[in-house]
């Protein structure tokens, strides 16, 4: 397992990057949001996928 | 016989008044409103109520110059409908500086079409990333069963507004839970659709991959009614099914015969509060349902749905929070925000995982044709709580209320939320999951348990 991402760093980097000004006021909240994402996302990550899943090009339920 | 004019009416009651001349649709139309005018301060469902074109087109219906199977029935819709001549909200601020809608959305056409009255637009959670009922411009829409705590949300309105017996049906949208979370915490028949089904044209969009608009009422044949009126192949909505529409209301009295009926197991029987896996067992007895069926890697399929609709709704209101993010509501904002900067390689291996996700249920639904599950861990949060606990662990309100109802639209099966609720306490719903395009399968179980008066909407 890779070591805890910085996520304030994450965060004020990938702003700077797509462009997307982010007020002191908000920062923090971005943050919490982000270490949220993180918690719920890991079942996902956790998954092992092959190869051959690709995503269905148009949607069908 | 049920007064057309009461706050108990069903819209099957109103139509069939209507129609046989026993009720005049202008009486329904002005008791409706003054109902509106009395509910709102308690409830603040409406937004925007359009009494004149109301009035006209009731008048219209008592001359004789519109028929249908919903003539005289009274609806609202959520916000994000396009209704002619008012902005589309979309339970913005910003969006309320316009466009104006030049012309109604398709389904509230379609409702239209079939005789039905518009009265007005309904309240909802900002952008449609909600799951409270609540709006920092707007008020948060209350429970009518008890005005201090939560409709839910996203339709927060449309559960207020046919909770508290304002209007028979609204419409709803619902990406992860938004018609679904409202119908459980205001005790109401709700049916997101299969993805696809209905038209969204005319509606203002959260998350493609997800959106579904569909009906709330107080009844399963209401939601039959109007699902009939709304279905149809519509070109200005490039997801919408050009499959041939499914008249659900000719077998909605034909019991349960037939149908394998499974309970959710496994991640959908823990994460909530003893009262919603009550609420499952209550109606699976009803039903007499005993087996257990698993849908495999379910919370994979609610981490992949988080992440498609953070990535997805953040993108779609990217230069917004670029350039105005002040005037977001506080609630959504800061998720928007994070949203725009989570790591496209969890984007493309939700979307991977999806179309794993949908071949195990797919699979598991040749063996059974019904699967229930609780529609949300908990009945109605106080207003303004951001914390609770399920299962004994502290959790987030806005992010954990849609826990049971996201890995179910996440492959867009169609599902009724139907209402229970035990005396002295708030209503609680379960999800009665068919699979793609068996909506009249999923209708006629909830049509059996309000028969059985195990399911039963009754206005506050």
């Amino acid at each position: 397992m890779a070591d805890k991402p910085d996520i304030a760093r994450w965060v004020d980097e990938e702003a700077k990057a797509i462009g997307l000004p982010i007020a002191p006021e908000y920062r923090a909240n971005v943050i919490v949001n982000i270490e949220r994402s993180l918690a719920i996302v890991a079942p996902l990550l956790a998954v092992e996928l092959e190869d051959e899943l690709t995503p269905l090009p148009v949607y069908r339920p | 016989m049920t007064d057309a004019t009461s706050k108990t009416a069903t819209a099957a009651e109103i139509a069939r008044a209507v129609s046989s001349g026993q009720a005049k649709a202008v009486d329904v139309i002005e008791a409706t409103l003054r109902r509106i005018e009395a509910a709102e301060p308690t409830v603040n469902a409406f937004t925007d109520i359009v009494g004149q074109r109301a009035r006209r087109r009731a008048a219209e219906i008592d001359a004789g110059r519109h028929q249908g199977p919903l003539v005289g029935v009274p609806f609202a819709v959520k916000n994000l409908f396009d209704i002619k001549g008012l902005p589309t909200r979309a339970g913005s601020k910003i969006n309320a500086e316009g466009p104006i809608a030049k012309r109604d959305g398709a389904l509230v056409r379609k409702l239209e079409a079939a005789g039905a009255v518009l009265v007005g637009g309904l309240n909802m959670g900002e952008y449609a990333y909600d799951f409270t009922g609540e709006n920092a411009h707007y008020g948060p829409s209350r429970n009518p069963h008890d005005p201090t705590r939560m409709t839910g949300g996203s339709s927060g309105g449309s559960g207020a507004s046919v909770a508290a017996g304002e209007v028979p049906l609204a419409l709803g949208s619902d990406t992860n839970g938004s018609i679904r979370v409202p119908s459980s915490l205001c005790g109401l028949f709700g049916l997101k659709p299969t993805y696809g089904r209905l038209s969204r044209a005319g509606s203002f969009p959260f998350v493609d991959a997800f959106d579904h608009l569909g009906p709330l009422a107080r009844s399963a044949k209401d939601l039959a009614l109007s699902f009939d009126a709304m279905q149809g192949w519509d070109p200005d909505d490039p997801v919408c099914t050009d499959k041939p529409a499914d008249m659900t209301m000719l077998s909605l009295d034909e019991g349960i015969g037939g149908l394998r009926i499974g309970i959710a197991g496994d991640y959908f029987a823990k994460g909530g509060e003893p009262e919603c896996f009550e609420a499952v067992a209550t109606v699976a007895k009803a039903l007499g349902a005993t087996r257990t069926v698993v849908l495999p890697q379910a919370a994979a399929a609610r981490a992949a749905a988080y992440v498609i609709t953070a990535m997805e709704g953040a993108q779609l209101h990217l230069e917004r929070l670029r350039t105005r993010p002040q005037d977001f509501d506080p609630d959504t904002r800061e998720r928007f925000l994070a949203g725009a900067l989570l790591p496209g390689a969890w984007y493309v291996k939700a979307q991977r995982f999806r179309r794993h996700y949908r071949a195990q249920v797919l699979k598991l639904f040749e063996e059974v044709d019904i699967v229930l599950a609780p529609a949300t861990p908990c009945s109605a949060p106080r207003l303004g709580q951001t914390m609770m606990t399920l299962g004994g662990v502290e959790l987030a309100v806005r992010a954990n209320l849609g826990v049971f109802t996201q890995p179910i639209s996440f492959i867009g099966l169609p599902v009724v939320a139907v209402p229970t609720r035990k005396a002295g306490a708030m209503p609680i719903g379960v999800q009665v999951i068919a699979r793609p395009y068996n909506e009249t399968a999923a209708l006629r179980v909830a049509a059996h348990l309000e028969k059985q008066g195990v399911c039963v909407s009754t206005p506050a």
